[in-house]
């Protein structure tokens, strides 16, 4: 699959060539830096100043050089791929061997970059239980009541929730035969061959 | 009663007081789970006929595993789980990030509150290994209230 690359894109790349080495080696790891931490405003105007090209074309070749990574690695296209898909800027044989580098090397932390900004729902994060036995209230004397008592720990959007529940013998041997039907499901046949023929 | 034809020759006041008083002398009994003879003795004290507190008891006995039941079920606890809903699925990609191959569990319970009777059902999604974890802890609960009623 092959990436399409708009003219605006081309145009912030095409600083580029002219920069050498040293300078591609720079933008790349200033745009890795901002993958991990976001835009850092100082950090291109420092650059600027020590490879002595202007800030905005730093700015414009770091930000060109963020989308090209972010849409190779979101699409997870191979190497060949990505040679073929910049092969139309029309670089060096070097420059493009440096651009395919750096696009290797940082494949799999983009993609857990990415992984974290979909749509997620609470997340089962751990579970504490308690048994108890009820023996009186203040409407009935004399009670024998047993109930497990669990905490849930849910973490939504890295905020950890926690919730307090209750359940009787009963219910609680229906969850676990449920949950068992659950788990068995992955080891069908069917999901087998469905996860077999995705890939 | 107000409205039983049986009983409109009584006056209302004394209807009531009565109502109130029999509805109480029950909901004690029930409470204490007092059985036949110290209802019978209380009864007594309050100068009731021999026949009456007969028939004031089988009454009592006919429906005392209903009120039992009753009360038992007043009371605050924290949110019950009722049942359990699942869902797997498998993930292929997402706006953000193509080709992710995950399978994943969404997990549904659904809950009552002992005070208002409904309560928006708590999910949450797992992988393969907490869902695991989850069963896991829930046997060794399971396996413990075995124990328990074997001591």
């Amino acid at each position: 699959m092959l990436l399409v690359l708009s003219a605006e894109h081309r145009a912030h790349l095409g600083c580029l060539p002219q920069a050498g080495g040293a300078v591609v080696g720079e933008l790349g790891r200033l745009a890795m830096e901002q993958l991990r931490r976001g835009t850092a405003p100082r950090a291109c105007e420092a650059a600027a100043r020590k490879l002595s090209i202007g800030v905005d074309t730093i700015q414009h070749g770091v930000e060109g050089l963020v989308y090209l990574l972010t849409e190779s690695s979101k699409l997870m296209i191979s190497e060949v791929d990505f040679q073929d898909s910049i092969h139309v800027l029309g670089f060096s044989d070097e420059l493009n061997k440096s651009l395919i580098q750096l696009y290797l090397d940082n494949r799999k932390e983009i993609r857990s970059i990415l992984g974290e900004l979909a749509p997620r729902l609470p997340s089962y994060h751990s579970l504490e239980w308690r048994l108890d036995v009820q023996l009186a209230s203040r409407s009935l004397r004399q009670q024998i009541k047993p109930a497990v008592t669990m905490k849930l720990h849910l973490n939504q959007n890295e905020d950890p929730t926690a919730q307090v529940l209750q359940t009787d013998p009963a219910t609680l041997l229906h969850l676990i035969q449920q949950l068992e039907q659950a788990m068995g499901e992955m080891k069908m046949n069917h999901c087998r061959r469905i996860v077999r023929n995705m890939k | 009663i107000l409205d039983d034809p049986d009983l409109k020759d009584i006056d209302p006041t004394v209807l009531k007081h009565c109502h109130a008083a029999a509805a109480t002398c029950i909901l004690e009994a029930g409470k204490q789970k007092a059985d036949i003879s110290a209802i019978s003795t209380c009864l007594e004290d309050c100068k009731l006929d021999k026949e009456r507190i007969e028939q004031f008891c089988t009454e009592y006995q006919k429906n005392k595993d209903a009120l039992e039941i009753l009360l038992g079920s007043i009371g605050r606890s924290p949110l019950h789980i009722t049942d359990v809903s699942w869902r797997l699925e498998y993930q292929i990609k997402n706006n953000q990030l193509h080709k992710t191959y995950q399978p994943s569990y969404l997990v549904t319970l659904n809950v009552e509150s002992s005070d208002s009777g409904s309560h928006p059902d708590i999910s949450f999604s797992c992988t393969m290994e907490q869902l695991q974890d989850l069963v896991g802890k829930l046997k060794d609960a399971a396996k413990s209230l075995e124990r328990a009623t074997q001591m």
